[in-house]
């Protein structure tokens, strides 16, 4: 299940000013092939009086839905509009369609746990039977095929000295009730008007934009003091390149800002990253309302961004 | 005190700091690009530091592999420095007005991005040197 491509476009639900993903599968989708891995803020439902470990949803930064919604990948989803009209009183049709769907999950919940149970018994026996290499192997192939796994294995089972589960385990139904963690069916389709409204685009856009066009990963920058860690690959096998701050084009930059920047980042063997989108002399009066600029321009992702990098010098 | 007087202060601060306190050599004050074309936003100071003061991460990893770390760390390279006040702010805009007065240096591989140091001065006189490249460039392991 979790190997599947996500329907495109993926929903972002967006929940009193904060975009969240609730889907396992799309935010597996995105990590992988989008660069986006945000952090999880819900709670384990398994571990609930506890905050170091969190669950589904993850929220993501309004850069990294814009960069999405940009790239056609995702859609904004207004939820507290959206789920209203869409749930409370679903027509026969969507109402049979969400069934269906869950019964579908349900099938597939069966079957995979089924194969799971199977694949245990199998590799138990299989490990009874370490010394024999041969009947190993078979036992290995046999998880495979569907039809002769029962008997081979309670062949095994029989002869094996070594004590089992007992296998009296009643046959699993053909359907669970599953409870979904998503509305699933109901959600689609996604809707058709243009989404991009509900964004706000925050004024490091453009920097965020050209970053994850390279391939870098953003994080919140808190930890280091900047707008966004930027990571070279997944954060998970890689330390952070930059600390990057945006400022815009003709902001007046403190050089002590860039003194306190560059000796941190050095410290913690960073770069520090400032940039902002180019600005040509002209246009200097739009800078005045550049909140609303931002939003009208966001549709032109490919803003030209200039950045610098700054070192401690060591002297 | 006209700005004109106050940069070239600003600009003997670092350049005798950095002759006496750094002992770079062969320092030069450019207010024009070496071509003689574009005239620098501000003055700028070129030198050779006694020793190798820039390594590229890249280069590093290279010079690790084949043992000539040594080696490279004394073979001085020309740097460019730019003047500044602590109490001073900069711009985007005009760092990369700085730059793009800058040439090229030859020395430089295809794809690096060039680089300057960014001279702070503090009103005790203390002056403190950043590197600041023009483009992403990945932080040097040290």
């Amino acid at each position: 299940m979790a190997s599947e491509t996500p329907k495109l476009p993926i929903r972002i639900s967006k929940v009193t000013d904060r975009y969240l993903l609730f889907d396992i599968d799309d935010v597996m989708y995105l990590r992988r092939n989008h660069n986006i891995c945000s952090p999880f803020v819900g709670t384990m439902p398994q571990a609930p009086s506890q905050s170091v470990f969190m669950s589904l949803p993850i929220e993501l930064m309004a850069e990294e839905a814009t960069v999405l919604v940009e790239k056609g990948v995702a859609y904004i989803a207004d939820d507290s509009v959206f789920h209203p009209s869409r749930i409370v009183s679903p027509d026969a049709a969507s109402r049979n369609a969400y069934l269906q769907d869950l019964r579908r999950d349900g099938t597939r919940a069966a079957a995979a746990a089924r194969e799971l149970a199977e694949y245990k018994k199998a590799n138990a026996a299989s490990k009874g039977k370490g010394k024999k290499k041969d009947k190993k192997l078979d036992s290995g192939s046999a998880i495979d095929k569907d039809g002769p796994v029962s008997e081979e294995i309670s062949l095994f089972d029989s002869s094996s000295t070594r004590e089992t589960k007992p296998k009296a385990e009643p046959r699993a139904p053909d359907v669970w009730a599953v409870t979904p963690a998503t509305s699933g069916a109901l959600l689609t389709p996604p809707p058709e008007e243009d989404t991009s409204a509900l964004l706000d685009v925050p004024a490091g856009y453009p920097l965020y934009a050209h970053l994850h066009e390279n391939g870098y990963f953003m994080m919140p920058g808190l930890r280091f003091g900047c707008d966004y860690n930027v990571y070279p690959g997944d954060p998970l096998r890689f330390h952070s390149h930059f600390q990057a701050t945006h400022y815009a084009w003709n902001e007046e930059i403190s050089l002590l800002d860039l003194v306190t920047g560059g000796r941190l980042g050095t410290n913690v063997k960073k770069s520090y990253l400032i940039g902002g989108a180019i600005r040509s002399g002209n246009d200097k009066e739009e800078e005045a309302d550049e909140k609303e600029s931002h939003v009208k321009n966001k549709a032109s992702s490919k803003t030209p961004v200039r950045a610098f990098s700054i070192e401690w010098a060591a002297m | 005190m006209t700005h004109q007087d106050y940069i070239s202060d600003l600009v003997s601060v670092v350049f005798e700091n950095l002759e006496n306190q750094h002992d770079w050599t062969s320092l030069e004050t450019h207010t024009h690009s070496s071509s003689g074309k574009i005239s620098h936003p501000r003055p700028l100071i070129s030198g050779f530091p006694p020793r190798r003061i820039y390594i590229h991460p890249d280069d590093q990893i290279e010079m690790i592999r084949n043992n000539t770390m040594g080696a490279a760390e004394q073979k001085s390279e020309l740097e460019w420095v730019l003047p500044t006040n602590l109490n001073e702010n900069v711009t985007l805009d005009f760092l990369s007005q700085v730059f793009d007065s800058m040439e090229r240096p030859e020395s430089l591989p295809e794809g690096r991005a060039k680089r300057l140091v960014l001279a702070v001065v503090h009103d005790d006189s203390t002056v403190v040197y950043y590197f600041v490249h023009d483009g992403i460039v990945k932080p040097r392991q040290n």
